[in-house]
Order: C-alpha cells, then sequence, then structure tokens
C-alpha cells in the first residue's frame, strides 16, 4: 500500500507529460507535511486531539521518512501543537517530495527522466510507468466527493489534502467542484490535522499578500 | 483507557463507552460499533461517560457509523460531554453524523 505522502506526489503527476503539477505551490508543501502526520496517525505513531500532537510510539515504522520525521518529533519535545508542528516541518518539504518520488520510482509506478531544454536547463519528468495506483487514488477521491456516504478515513485525509494542493480540478470538472464544494469543505473539515494545514496555508497567503517573502512568512508563524 | 458494554434497548443496540476515547481505545471502540452494527439495524453510540476523544477516536466512530450506512442502518450518536462536543463541533462532525442528546431508545 502506498504512503499517503506518495499518493499526494502521485496525484500530483501529470498523466500526459510526467511532470509535477499543483495550482498552489505553496499550499503543496503544507499539504506533503500533513500526509506525513496523517501516515504517522494511521500507523499509530501519533495522535492529536483539537490543537496538540501527541507521539505514542517512537519505535521506528520502517519507512525512512517516517523515521526521519518521528526521530526529529522525539527530539524536539518542546514543539506541542500541530500547527507548530507543521510549520516546523514546512523546511523540509523538498525532501519529503524527493523521497516520495524516490519510492514511486523504486516500486515502479514512475520513471525518472532528466533532459536538457536550450542545453542549458536541466528538465526533470517523472512519467508513469504504471498508471493503475494513480487512477485508483483518483477514483477513489472522486467517490468520496462525489457520493453521499461516510468515506473510508484514508480516503477523507487524501480529499483534505488534495483540495489545498489544488489538485482536485485535474480530475475532476469544474460544475463537479462547484457543486460538491460544501462537501469537499465538509470532508476537509473533519482531520485537525487538515484544518491546521488550512490554517497554515491562509496564513501564508495573507503573509505574502502583506508582501513578506515566503521563507520570512513561514518563520514568522513558527 | 475505555470500557465498552453493549446491551439491546427496544430494537437498538446500545454501545456505551466509558473514560478515554483515544489511539489506545480506537481500535476496540471501532470493533465494537462495527460488531453492534452487524447485530443490529439501529446502533446508538452512548458517550455520556467519555471524558476525552482525540482525532483517532473520532475516525473509529466515524468508521461505526460507516459500517451502519453500508448496511443501511441506523447510527446514531448520543449524550455527549461537554469536552467532546465541543471537538465534534470543531470538526463539523453532526454535518456527517446524526448526534442527539439523548438516547433514541
Amino acid at each position: 500500500m502506498l504512503t499517503m505522502l506518495e499518493e499526494v506526489v502521485l496525484l500530483a503527476v501529470d498523466e500526459k507529460t510526467g511532470t509535477l503539477r499543483s495550482t498552489r505551490e505553496f499550499g503543496t508543501a503544507y499539504a506533503l507535511v500533513g500526509a506525513v502526520f496523517f501516515d504517522l496517525a494511521l500507523a499509530r505513531k501519533i495522535d492529536t486531539d483539537t490543537e496538540q500532537i501527541q507521539i505514542l510510539d517512537a519505535s521506528p515504522t520502517g519507512n525512512p521518512t517516517l523515521d526521519r520525521v518521528l526521530t526529529e518529533m522525539r527530539g524536539r519535545p518542546e514543539v506541542k501543537t500541530v500547527r507548530n508542528w507543521i510549520e516546523a516541518l514546512f523546511q523540509s518539504k523538498d525532501d519529503l517530495e524527493g523521497q516520495a518520488l524516490a519510492s514511486l520510482i523504486e516500486r515502479g509506478i514512475l520513471l525518472h527522466e532528466k533532459t536538457k531544454r536550450l542545453w542549458i536547463i536541466d528538465v526533470e519528468r517523472f512519467p508513469l510507468v504504471n498508471n493503475q495506483p494513480q487512477e485508483h487514488v483518483k477514483l477513489r477521491l472522486t467517490r468520496a466527493i462525489l457520493g453521499d456516504g461516510i468515506p473510508e478515513t484514508r480516503d477523507i485525509m487524501l480529499v483534505s489534502l488534495a483540495e489545498p494542493c489544488g489538485l482536485l480540478g485535474f480530475f475532476l470538472t469544474d460544475m463537479q467542484r462547484a457543486v460538491r464544494g460544501e462537501r469537499i469543505r465538509m470532508l476537509c473539515h473533519l482531520e485537525t490535522i487538515s484544518r491546521k494545514v488550512a490554517e497554515a496555508i491562509a496564513a501564508l497567503d495573507a503573509s505574502l499578500r502583506q508582501g513578506g517573502s515566503t521563507s520570512n512568512a513561514a518563520q514568522s508563524l513558527r | 483507557m475505555i470500557q465498552l458494554t453493549h446491551e439491546m434497548r427496544s430494537g437498538w443496540c446500545v454501545v456505551v463507552a466509558r473514560g478515554r476515547a483515544d489511539s489506545a481505545a480506537a481500535d476496540e471502540l471501532e470493533a465494537a460499533l462495527r460488531s453492534a452494527v452487524e447485530q443490529s439495524p439501529k446502533v446508538a453510540a452512548d458517550l455520556g461517560a467519555v471524558d476525552y476523544i482525540s482525532s483517532a477516536g473520532l475516525r473509529a466512530i466515524l468508521q461505526g457509523a460507516r459500517a451502519a450506512q453500508e448496511c443501511r442502518g441506523e447510527f446514531v450518536v448520543c449524550r455527549l460531554t461537554a469536552g467532546v462536543k465541543r471537538v465534534f463541533e470543531m470538526s463539523g462532525m453532526r454535518h456527517i453524523l446524526r448526534i442527539e442528546e439523548e438516547l433514541p431508545c
């Protein structure tokens, strides 16, 4: 089974070009952090209430990315709230994406291609070798959003991460998203981690509107 | 630590939970709710003696409700304590779950 982090990154791969796509770059970065927390929660390593995050079991999961984050969390007991941890891990966003891509390549789902544009600019692409996992993720999300029933835990989590990245528009029509807007908002609100991801994105957006740089904005939220 | 019992009352299977509905209790809670769904088309989760609920506890209840929905059964969460009610409100659970002040039976 893919991790939540791998599923979010896989969803961002353009099935035609192999490029990584997102309509909201910083939303994606926060969502990747949220995905790691969901993976740790599903592995019963952490739990959250409305504000705080607790480490339940710091023993390794066997997944290098999750174990690195777990070790970092164990080493910083002064950071207690979900929001502060999201901000703390925001700086690791490139690592999280890179590690998820490496895992998807190792699993035989993606290929890594490096080409040059205009002979000098490196262009990286990640074409799908096996499109079934991505189709499966899209199908689960489509059912969760267009259906009226209670989705599975993983699907609720995934909707709440795909929405702030702007990834839903790559497989749902504008009409579908508009008609099901209330349902999407409801699913995004169910989980503490998702609510805090949304808050972090809103704070960053507000800070950027006021003219601050991204790193300054992230720093100021700590 | 959670204590779970269940009993039949006027056609409803009432699952009574006492204690903390956290990660340590989540599997047990979900299993109790699923078992109740298998026994009866009407299930009430009585949370009147639950003093704490975490995200893992909420997920367990949601998945119990999902099991009932798949069987086209009724599922109601009742008697939330003040702290638990606050968590339910923050999560918007009322949009997806039936929540009542009192037991339906």
